[in-house]
Parts: structure tokens; C-alpha cells; sequence
């Protein structure tokens, strides 16, 4: 059986222009994405996961109809990507770019009701439609101002509106909380849980990992246009087995860190800056072993280490563990 | 797999997301109501240079020499008739690859294309948008340039000029789209809509007979749908002469363009959008 959502080795190659110099310019391909397969059910909060660059709105792009894929196939909401891109668009509700897909000059329920329009609702529905989503997300009191006097989390908040404005089945969110604050990125998840009870299939994306964590039944990670894991997300924690992981903040120079990944027993150790300090994450066979070498390497090269913290594994770990890298300060769940 | 219900928009349904379109442009052009007033008083500023250095010129025989080269001694109404269809002409011609160059650098052409109105569909409520948005400003400003100047601006067949408007626009929605096209593909609108307005304003003769200009460039002049709806509209409201003669003659040709150009425009268009599906999409700028 598929489900609402079935990719079949989705692949995307751009060409780009690279320039050099004045008027000289070479086209250059850009692999996108690398045959990406996936089946996600009907009903689940779906995650794709990755940082900046990894293709994920490359293939939000491709699975909204903006971009036509290189090759694959895709079946949404029961319909051919490539053949019945006007069933897909009608049936699916799409958050993408943020608050640059509004019209700022008008107030907040025209932009909906406008977008009503386009989704073919009749008049009436339109604007019972926009007063229903409205009331659902409290807008009230910024309803009916131009969308240039909202905050920037006021437009995120809009567009999220306007994603419900044809009431699909299948929700695209592609990184709803950027520019939230922590009550509403709280409250916009509430709402899309709240959704997704009432049957909707979410697709969220993300590179805030404790994010989809607290959100997602399944999650894929993805990276250089690629699924480097799927699953749900207990079952990827389990997937590092034994594996421990241990943070160390502090003043940790490239060389420490370098000796810390080459010592016995260590799988991963990458170093990101979090708060003006290094952290450095282990990912370890063993933790009794492997943490007092791992402390005394970094006394070695003289770093100053001033809090070890043995943690859980978390969704992050297992990113790291598979990519090698960290997916750097910005990834603090709001 | 279930299949989620879906049904192709009905013929009303589609006006209905036309009408929205035009519906959202009136909102915009509001909360603007400045740029009204430009378009209004731009077209008798543009005609006056011509008029008062003419009087300048040749003094009380300005009158005289003009009509001995164009066929009317009313050069006040023929320039203020050239400068005003001049302004329905850039507005409708400009007005699409305006449209998706702004809706494309603030994100929302995007958002559009994420729906299922056809971009045909909102390309279309756009230009009819252009078509009221260029009408009514040059109408007023045609009516307060004569007013101004101390002439008669509902001498001539008033219908059959309104009528070669009309007539004129259909074509121009065709170019307008080709332009469009253009503009999807290059990324690239104040230049070139800048350089096109000039070389515009030249071929359709808003300041000239056509008849003076050499005879390659008339040769082009007469490609242009805009010289034969700013003489058809000159020759209604002034009786300087149709090109073929009779009105009727000069409004098949221009009705021959609007079978055409639309139909080419939005070929193009519609090649060029999924050309660029293909590769990086139509957000991006």
C-alpha cells in the first residue's frame, strides 16, 4: 500500500552560471537532489530535516509543482507530479518563502481572500474560509492592517494562514517557525498537531533537529541531496546503538578537536560554535572508556574545557553521526 | 493510494480568479494614489513640449505649417492625442513584465504559481487591469490637456476612436506577453521596458506622422500595432486619413494583429514558463 505522498528516485540538476570576470560566464550543473525516494503516509507528521543546502526546498519545490524534476516520479494526493500538476496545487496547502509570498500593501484578510480566489472558493466561501482561519489563529487584531505594519513572526503567522486558505488534505511547510518567537513557534505547532489530528498529512521542514523531535512521527534526514536516514525518530536514536555522546564547551582549537576524532573508539567528533565558546560533540563506542581519553587529549592541546556533559542521543546526534558535521548555532529549538 | 477529489475550475471560476486578479490590482494601485495622478498629468507635460516649442517656432503659423505635413491644423489634439495613446500603449505593453519582475522579487509570484489558476488566467486579469488603468488616466488627461491648451477635445467621431482603442489592445496583450516571456527568462525590466518605451514612442508616431519617417523604419512602423491604433484614433477624432483610407480597412489590420499576437504571446509565454520550470524555477531572481 502507498501513501498520500510516494517520490520515486527524485532527481534535480540546475544549471547555473558561474561568472568570471566581466563578461565571461561558464555554465556549471548543480546535483540537487540525488534520487530521493520516499512514501509517507496518509495522516502522519512527516520531517525533512537537513541544514541549508542540503536540497530539501529543492524538493519541496519539485513536490509543490514549481520545479519539474530531472527524473523520477512522484504520485501526490493521488495524482502524477509531472501530468496533473493543477490536481496536486489544488489539493495540497503550501508554506513556502515565508512572509515573501504576501502581498504586503494589503491587509492580511484580502491577502487570504485573494488566495481564496485562486483556489477557486466562490465568493461567500472565501471570505467565510479566511474568517475561519482568522479566528483559528488569532489574527483578529491585525486581520484587517496592511501586512507592511506586521512583525516579521506576524507575517510568518499569515502565511502559515494562507496555507489553510483550500482546507487540503496534504500541508507543505517549509520551515514555518523561522522568524517566530518562542510562544508562537509554540502556538504554530500546537496548531499544526491540531491539524494533523483532525487527518491532515503534514510534510514539515526543518533544521531545527529538537524541533522535529517534539513534532514528527517520521522524519528523513537529508544532505547533499540526499536521504541519509529515515525513520521514526526513536527508531534513528536507537539506530547509534551503544553509542554515547558527550558535549564538551569550552575553548577547543581545530587541532584538539582533530586528535579527539582520531582516538580510539571514537566515531565522530565535530566541533561547532554555540554562544561565542566551541562545543564539541563526541559520538563514542563507549563512554566510560572513551571519556577520560578524550579529556585527557584536550588538556594535551591545552584546551579549556568548562562543562562535560554526557547527554542523550538526540535527533542532531544521529545527523551528526551520519554526515560528520553539526548543524551549527542556529539549530536551538525555539 | 487514495485519491483526493479533484475537479478542473469551471469557465466561471476562472473569471472569477481573473476578477480577483484585477480586484487585487485596484487594491494595490490605491494605496498608491499618487502614481494616479502622475499618469495623469505626465501625458500634457509630455504633449506640451512639443506644442509650446512649435508656437515658439513658427509663431502664428504653427497651425498653418502643421497641417500642410500631417492633414490637421490642430496640432494641439494630435500631439495630446499621440502623448495619451502613447500612455495606454506603455501601460498595457509594460504592465505584465512589470507585474512578474514585482511579483517575482517580493516572493509572491511564487505564491501564485503554487495554485491552480492558470498563470494565463492572472496574466489576463493583469492586462485587463492595464486596460482601465491606461484608458481612464489618458481619457482625463486628454479631456484637461485640450481644456488647458483652449482647444475642443470631443471634436470627430468620438465611438470610432474609442473603438480603435479598444481594438488596439487586443494585440498589445500579445505583445505585452512576449515581453513578459522575455522578462521571465532574462530577469531584467527597468532597461529593457525603458529602451522599448523609447523605441515605442518613436515608431508609433506620437509626435509625427509616420509618413515622414524613412522608409525602413515605416516599414517597421506599420508591424506595430500602436501606429495603427494612434492613427485610427487621430484620424477618427481629426480626419487627418486613414492608412488605407477607409476606417474599416485600417481596423482589420488591426484586428488581424489581435487574432495573432495573443495567440503567439501566449505560446511564448507558456514555452519560456516551462523552460524555466525545468531548470531553477520561477521565484528565483
Amino acid at each position: 500500500m502507498h501513501g498520500q505522498v510516494l517520490i520515486e528516485n527524485l532527481a534535480k540538476t540546475y544549471l547555473t552560471k558561474q561568472r568570471q570576470g566581466l563578461f565571461k560566464a561558464t555554465e556549471k550543473k548543480v546535483e540537487a537532489l540525488k534520487g530521493v525516494s520516499l512514501d509517507i503516509q496518509p495522516g502522519e507528521i512527516f520531517g525533512l530535516l537537513g541544514p541549508n543546502g542540503a536540497g530539501k526546498t529543492t524538493l519541496i519545490k519539485c513536490l509543490t509543482t514549481l520545479l519539474l524534476p530531472t527524473s523520477g516520479r512522484a504520485v501526490i494526493n493521488g495524482y502524477e507530479l509531472t501530468q496533473q500538476a493543477n490536481a496536486i496545487r489544488a489539493t495540497t496547502g503550501c508554506m513556502l518563502m515565508g512572509e515573501r509570498g504576501l502581498y504586503w500593501k494589503l491587509t492580511g484578510r484580502e491577502n487570504l481572500v485573494f488566495f481564496g480566489a485562486l483556489y477557486h472558493l466562490s465568493p461567500a466561501d472565501r471570505k467565510k474560509r479566511a474568517n475561519a482561519i482568522i479566528e483559528r489563529l488569532n489574527l483578529g487584531d491585525l486581520a484587517d492592517r496592511a501586512v507592511e505594519s506586521y512583525s516579521s513572526g506576524q507575517k510568518m503567522k499569515l502565511a502559515f494562514a494562507k496555507a489553510l486558505i483550500n482546507d487540503a488534505p496534504l500541508l507543505i511547510l517549509d520551515e514555518p517557525t523561522n522568524t517566530l518567537d518562542v510562544p508562537s513557534a509554540h502556538e504554530l505547532r500546537a496548531v499544526v498537531r491540531e491539524l494533523n489530528r483532525e487527518g491532515r498529512t503534514v510534510i514539515y521542514t526543518t533544521h531545527i533537529m529538537a524541533e522535529a523531535e517534539t513534532l514528527c512521527d517520521r522524519v528523513a534526514i537529508v544532505d547533499h541531496g540526499q536521504v541519509l536516514a529515515l525513520g521514526a525518530v526513536d527508531e534513528l536514536k536507537a539506530s547509534l546503538g551503544r553509542e554515547a555522546v558527550i558535549r564538551i564547551e569550552g575553548v577547543i582549537s581545530a587541532k584538539a578537536s582533530q586528535a579527539v576524532q582520531d582516538l580510539p573508539g571514537v566515531k565522530q567528533a565535530v566541533t561547532a560554535a554555540i554562544n561565542g565558546h566551541s562545543q564539541l560533540t563526541v559520538v563514542a563506542q563507549n563512554q566510560a572508556a572513551t571519556l577520560p581519553r578524550v579529556i585527557e587529549t584536550l588538556a594535551a592541546y591545552k584546551a579549556v574545557m568548562q562543562k562535560i556533559t554526557p547527554e542523550e542521543v538526540t535527533l542532531e546526534d544521529v545527523f551528526i553521526a551520519r554526515t560528520g558535521r553539526t548543524l551549527a548555532d542556529d539549530t536551538r529549538v525555539k | 493510494m487514495t485519491v483526493t477529489p479533484y475537479s478542473p475550475p469551471t469557465p466561471g471560476q476562472q473569471l472569477s480568479a481573473m476578477l480577483a486578479e484585477i480586484q487585487l490590482r485596484v487594491l494595490n494601485i490605491s494605496r498608491y494614489p499618487g502614481q494616479l495622478a502622475m499618469e495623469i498629468i505626465i501625458p500634457i507635460v509630455f504633449a506640451s513640449m512639443p506644442i509650446l516649442l512649435g508656437q515658439a517656432t513658427s509663431g502664428e503659423q504653427a497651425a498653418a505649417n502643421f497641417a500642410a505635413n500631417t492633414g490637421t491644423a490642430n496640432y494641439v489634439a494630435y500631439l495630446l492625442i499621440g502623448s495619451n495613446v502613447f500612455n495606454i500603449v506603455s501601460v498595457c505593453f509594460g504592465i505584465i513584465a512589470r507585474w512578474l519582475r514585482f511579483e517575482q522579487e517580493t516572493g509572491t509570484l511564487e505564491s501564485i504559481y503554487l495554485t491552480p489558476t492558470s498563470s494565463l488566467t492572472l496574466l489576463s486579469g493583469v492586462a485587463v487591469y492595464s486596460w482601465f488603468r491606461g484608458i481612464v488616466p489618458a481619457l482625463v488627461s486628454y479631456i484637461i490637456g485640450c481644456w488647458v491648451f483652449g482647444v475642443n477635445p470631443f471634436e470627430g467621431n468620438l465611438l470610432l476612436a474609442l473603438a480603435f482603442i479598444l481594438a488596439g489592445l487586443l494585440p498589445l496583450l500579445g505583445v505585452a506577453a512576449i515581453f513578459g516571456a522575455i522578462i521571465l527568462k532574462v530577469k531584467e525590466s527597468n532597461a529593457l521596458i525603458g529602451l522599448m518605451q523609447w523605441v515605442l514612442s518613436f515608431l508609433m508616431g506620437i509626435f509625427f506622422p509616420v509618413a515622414v519617417l524613412p522608409p525602413f523604419l515605416r516599414f517597421l512602423a506599420f508591424l506595430f500595432p500602436p501606429t495603427w491604433m494612434t492613427n485610427g484614433v487621430r484620424s477618427a477624432l481629426l480626419g487627418i486619413g486613414f492608412f488605407f483610407g477607409e476606417w474599416y480597412l485600417d481596423f482589420a489590420v488591426l484586428w488581424t494583429f489581435a487574432l495573432l499576437a495573443p495567440a503567439f504571446g501566449f505560446w511564448l509565454f507558456r514555452r519560456v514558463e516551462g523552460g524555466i520550470q525545468r531548470n531553477e524555477g520561477v521565484g528565483q531572481f
